[in-house]
């Protein structure tokens, strides 16, 4: 097999993203469709798109520069260089590898943007000007979250290089299931979302919304400078996918040397790990609606203070026992912090039937997390009783009841929170990040076999469960309240002592049980008084 | 003797069998008997165990020592007498429509609530105390809702939103203990409480600290502890009469043992200090808050609610001054709490029946207009406040006695200060309602003349005035036995 010189290499980075990215382009556009029972674009409509407008003439607003006219190549050029600075396809640095930091491949994606941007406010289109206006507001909170983002790697590999994050979450893999990382990859997550322009911040397929950001932004652009900008962009989403698993996520897969089968096996699992993401992306686009303009503001606080909350969380951690990574450990870990954010998603939300669907999908967490740790050997087969239990009611039965009783009840759906939810949002976070420091120096003395660090995170969603039965005065929302209160003591249960015989399922059920219990009293109250569901009505008993 | 301790378990539910055919004649015969053999049975077990001896049995799920007799006495005297004062208090209602599936629902769950709560003093361990604990909540939360008036169904929801909120935070107590225990006693136990006193010297001091911390907020929610009591006024004051009582005397009790088996651990992995504290701040917080609530309330019923917080202070308080004689006291308090506070709700409830009103101003000179509640309520009164002659005199001076040995200055101080503010609350409001003279209405015409209702209801006071004052003038052997036991039990586990 012959091995590839490292600037051979360097190049076929470049031409692999190059290439690579109209494709994925096109296999979400035509996922999506798929799944919204339409026939949908060709997976390969991008290429002929890209190759039609190059073959277009130039049409020039009236008032365009040379600024206007530069901008999808200088725009171009700087995706085209961002491969050369991350790992794409190799474990190792390559000659230019090592040009610049993470802040470098920061510096050069804000190029971008803001020279875009400018050929915008060239065009002299109030259109585009307004698309340019809002992506700089909007993305106003995007780069603390890239730094804070980096504060998390950086303080776990004491260096801010993109391949050398890589290379220490893969020396220890352990890394990567901290609650810390895990909560910085959620933020970058949402970041990757904004960025790219997805669902919930912008709808792609559409061409005249008033919504639109990126799209409007280049709505002047005709010909190869449309061409440019919009291959530039694919090219942008395939870089955030690569940043994404290459570096937070999965850093594993790729070529460790220049032998040519190395490389072509690199090529093929980073195709199907952009493939991965994309298919969250579809996902997501297919199940949530786009925000409102003004509410997009909060999602990207939201990331950032996602962000800082993993880095605060990172100083507070307890540390790993022997630094052995379990599967039953990772399971933990990931399932806590889910429920963790499922409660973020129920803070944010205004909606009591999205709340009940993240209270549902919290439930099936942790029901998946009693059949891992069953299956993992911690705990009794009891567990699988247990797990099949926890999705009979609290993903099942509830969910459902409380829905058909507020349907019958005809109960307003909206609750809206006694603070602004981004206020919530961040006494969530000091609740969350005062968990942690008051958990830090508890030791429970079986430290090496338990993964302690999902323990703060589940504390820390018990206290924004009360948080949010404090700041909801609604029966209905008060009442998820206890319940994802319920599931907070559920996963602490299963984290801190898996083993716990029969009495613990015993309990847990119980407990469930008086979910139950509580709801038939609310029931009552609702016959009762069939308009107050809001709770700050009862207010008769005071003093 | 183990055979008692079936009883227990068996009697009640018999009880609730038998409610369930006829609702109100069999029923209140059937109540009456099974609160006063449980009372019999607890004093047996009290006497059987007040030398230390531990009964347990059923392959060590149910195990009672002198820490629990005295939790099963107080609860069994109330679950007693209440049965005999519902029959009066029930009966006043009989020529309502609807009345028989009232009265069967009142008494299914009458008896259901005094099987839950004697069930917390026999659990063995940790989960069994926890499920124990939670089904008192549930049980109780039905009858304060009973009545379903809207102020009824708001304390109920207020009340099982609110304590069993705080069940979670216990539940994550208990949890943390198993975890903490999972390194001496391997992955899979049973956390019994005798398990964790025996391997004491392996658990992490840290974890236990941290879980009798949250066993504090946890159960302490449901014993009342300030600022966690935002349920309790509502709760006691929508009740029934003599669920009030019981939710008082036995429940709140009921909850702090939960809390005195995490104390039992905490001290025997060197963490007392610790624990004390913690016990005072609560306590102070508790009695402050509370003492001064019970000068500004217009209710009666929520008057003798917020003194049942403070009392729950001046236990709190008891067992955190440490010395055996404030343990003791603060034990003896809980028993002759139990009598005084039965005695006052009782007295509420006969008044309730009477006046039908709940407020303060509206009840006047009814020492003469009932001239058995209106003393013996008045007598409920300084019983509270910790006046000679009445038992509470007694665990009150035992437990200042005991924090001035220790020495506990500011803490027995500050309990000095404030059981004098809520002495003074509640000798004002009951001194106006009983001997305060009635104006005659601006017409001329008299104000609503009151009269005694029953002779159950009656009965029931009596029974608990008998009681208070008898443990106030001389302490049996037997009990004074018992409590030592007990005290040891918590002081040097």
């Amino acid at each position: 097999v012959p091995t590839l010189p490292d600037w051979a290499i360097q190049v076929l980075q470049v031409l692999t993203i190059l290439a690579l990215a109209p494709l994925i382009t096109g296999i979400i556009a035509r996922a999506e469709a798929i799944i919204q029972q339409r026939r949908g674009p060709r997976v390969l409509q991008p290429y002929y798109d890209i190759l039609k407008l190059l073959r277009k003439e130039t049409v020039l607003p009236a008032p365009a520069g040379p600024i206007f006219r530069a901008a999808p190549y200088v725009a171009f050029a700087g995706y085209a260089a961002i491969p050369l600075l991350i790992p794409v396809l190799t474990t190792f640095g390559l000659p230019l590898g090592y040009m610049a930091d993470f802040f470098g491949v920061g510096l050069i994606f804000a190029l971008t943007s803001f020279i875009v941007s400018l050929a915008a406010v060239d065009s002299g289109s109030p259109y585009a000007q307004l698309g340019s206006s809002r992506l700089r507001s909007f993305g106003a909170f995007n780069e603390p979250t890239v730094i804070f983002v980096t504060f998390v790697l950086a303080l776990t590999s004491h260096t801010d290089l993109p391949y050398a994050f890589g290379a220490t979450i893969r020396s220890t893999a352990v890394e990567v299931f901290r609650p810390s990382h895990l909560l910085m990859i959620a933020a970058f997550f949402m970041l990757v979302l904004n960025e790219t322009g997805r669902i919930p911040i912008e709808n792609h397929g559409s061409t005249l919304e008033f919504g639109q950001i990126e799209e409007g932004r280049i709505a002047e652009h005709s010909g190869p400078g449309l061409a440019f900008l919009r291959w530039g962009s694919s090219i942008k989403q395939l870089l955030f996918y690569t940043i994404f698993m290459n570096v937070l996520v999965v850093p594993w897969g790729m070529a460790n040397d220049g032998h040519l089968d190395a490389v072509a096996l690199a090529i093929v699992i980073l195709f199907g790990k952009a493939l991965v993401v994309g298919a969250a992306v579809v996902v997501i686009e297919s199940s949530f609606a786009k925000l409102r303009l003004y509410k997009i503001p909060e999602f990207t606080v939201a990331s950032f203070m996602f962000a800082v909350l993993a880095v605060v969380i990172f100083l507070f951690e307890p540390a790993f026992g022997d630094q052995r990574l379990t599967l039953f450990g990772a399971i933990a870990t990931i399932a806590a912090v889910l429920v963790l954010l499922l409660e973020f998603g129920m803070l944010r939300s205004q909606d009591v039937w999205e709340q009940l669907r993240l209270y549902a999908l919290g439930s099936s967490v942790v029901a998946a997390l009693a059949v891992g740790t069953a299956a993992t050997g911690h705990g009794s087969s009891e567990l699988y009783i247990l797990a099949a239990a926890t999705i009979a009611l609290k993903a099942l039965l509830f969910p459902i009841g409380i829905r058909f009783v507020l349907r019958r009840l005809e109960a307003e759906p909206r609750v809206p929170s006694v603070i602004g939810v981004a206020s919530g949002i961040l006494l969530a976070i000091i609740l969350c990040s005062v968990s942690f420091v008051v958990l830090r120096p508890v030791h429970i003395g079986a430290e090496a076999a338990l993964p302690l660090s999902a323990l703060p995170v589940a504390v820390g969603g018990v206290l924004v469960a009360f948080l949010l039965m404090v700041l909801r005065p609604h029966a209905p929302s008060q009442l998820l309240g206890f319940l994802v209160l319920e599931n907070a003591v559920s996963v602490a249960s299963l984290v801190i002592a898996p083993g716990l015989p029969i009495i613990l399922a015993l309990l847990l059920l119980f407990d469930v049980l008086v979910g139950v219990l509580v709801f038939v009293v609310l029931v009552q109250y609702l016959a009762v008084e069939r308009t107050a569901v809001r709770t700050d009505v009862l207010n008769r008993l005071t003093g | 003797m183990t055979w008692t301790l079936y009883a227990l378990l068996v009697v009640p539910l018999v009880a609730v069998l038998a409610t369930l055919v006829d609702g109100w004649r069999l029923a209140r015969v059937v109540t009456l008997l099974s609160g006063v053999i449980c009372f019999g049975l607890a004093v047996a077990i009290a006497i059987t165990v007040e030398h230390g001896r531990v009964l347990d049995t059923a392959a060590g799920w149910m195990r009672v020592d002198s820490l629990g007799a005295v939790f099963l006495l107080a609860t069994g005297l109330l679950y007693a007498i209440a049965g005999i004062f519902s029959v009066g208090y029930l009966g006043v209602d009989q020529v309502h429509a609807g009345f028989p599936k009232f009265a069967r629902r009142y008494f299914v769950y009458l008896n259901l609530f005094g099987w839950t709560m004697l069930l917390v003093p026999i659990a063995a361990d940790f989960g069994t105390l926890w499920v124990a604990v939670e089904l008192t909540t549930i049980v109780s939360a039905l009858l304060v809702a009973i009545d379903r008036t809207d102020a009824a169904l708001e304390a109920s929801w207020k009340y099982i939103l609110i304590a069993s909120s705080g069940l979670g935070i216990a539940l994550l107590s208990i949890i943390i203990m198993y975890a903490t225990g999972t390194h001496v006693l391997g992955p899979e136990y049973i956390p019994r409480f005798a398990r964790f006193l025996n391997h004491a010297h392996g658990l992490s001091k840290e974890a236990v600290a941290l879980a009798f911390v949250l066993s504090v907020v946890g159960f302490g929610t449901k014993a009342g502890f300030v600022p966690m009591h935002t349920w309790l006024p509502d709760a006691h004051s929508e009740a029934p009469a003599p669920v009030s009582a019981m939710l008082s005397g036995s429940l709140l009790a009921a909850a702090f043992y939960a809390i005195l088996r995490f104390y039992q651990v905490a001290v025997a992995t060197g963490q007392r200090s610790f624990a004390e504290h913690v016990l005072i701040v609560f306590g102070v917080i508790s009695l402050v808050l509370a003492s001064f609530s019970v000068i500004r309330q217009g209710n009666y019923k929520r008057l003798l609610a917020y003194s049942s917080i403070e009392h729950m202070g001046i236990i709190a308080l008891g067992i955190g001054f440490g010395a055996p004689l404030a343990v003791a006291g603060a034990l003896l308090h809980v028993i002759t709490h139990a009598s005084a506070k039965g005695l006052a709700f009782f007295g509420a409830g006969s008044l309730l029946r009477g006046y039908d009103t709940k407020e303060v101003e509206e009840v006047t000179d009814a020492g003469r207009a009932m001239p058995f509640t209106g003393p013996m309520f008045m007598a409920a009164a300084l019983a509270l406040s910790g006046l000679p002659l009445s038992g509470v005199f007694r665990s009150e001076f035992e437990i200042v006695a005991g924090g001035f040995s220790r020495p506990q200055y500011v803490g027995v101080s500050l309990l000095l200060i404030f059981v004098n503010v809520a002495f003074f609350g509640i000798i004002w409001h009951a001194g106006r309602m009983v001997l305060g003279q009635s104006e005659s209405a601006p017409d001329g015409s008299a104000a609503v003349i009151a009269h005694e209702r029953s002779g159950w209801m009656i009965a029931g006071m009596a029974g608990c005035l008998i009681v208070s004052v008898a443990l106030g003038v001389h302490l049996p052997g037997d009990l004074s036995a018992l409590l030592t036991s007990a005290a040891h039990r918590l002081t040097a586990p």
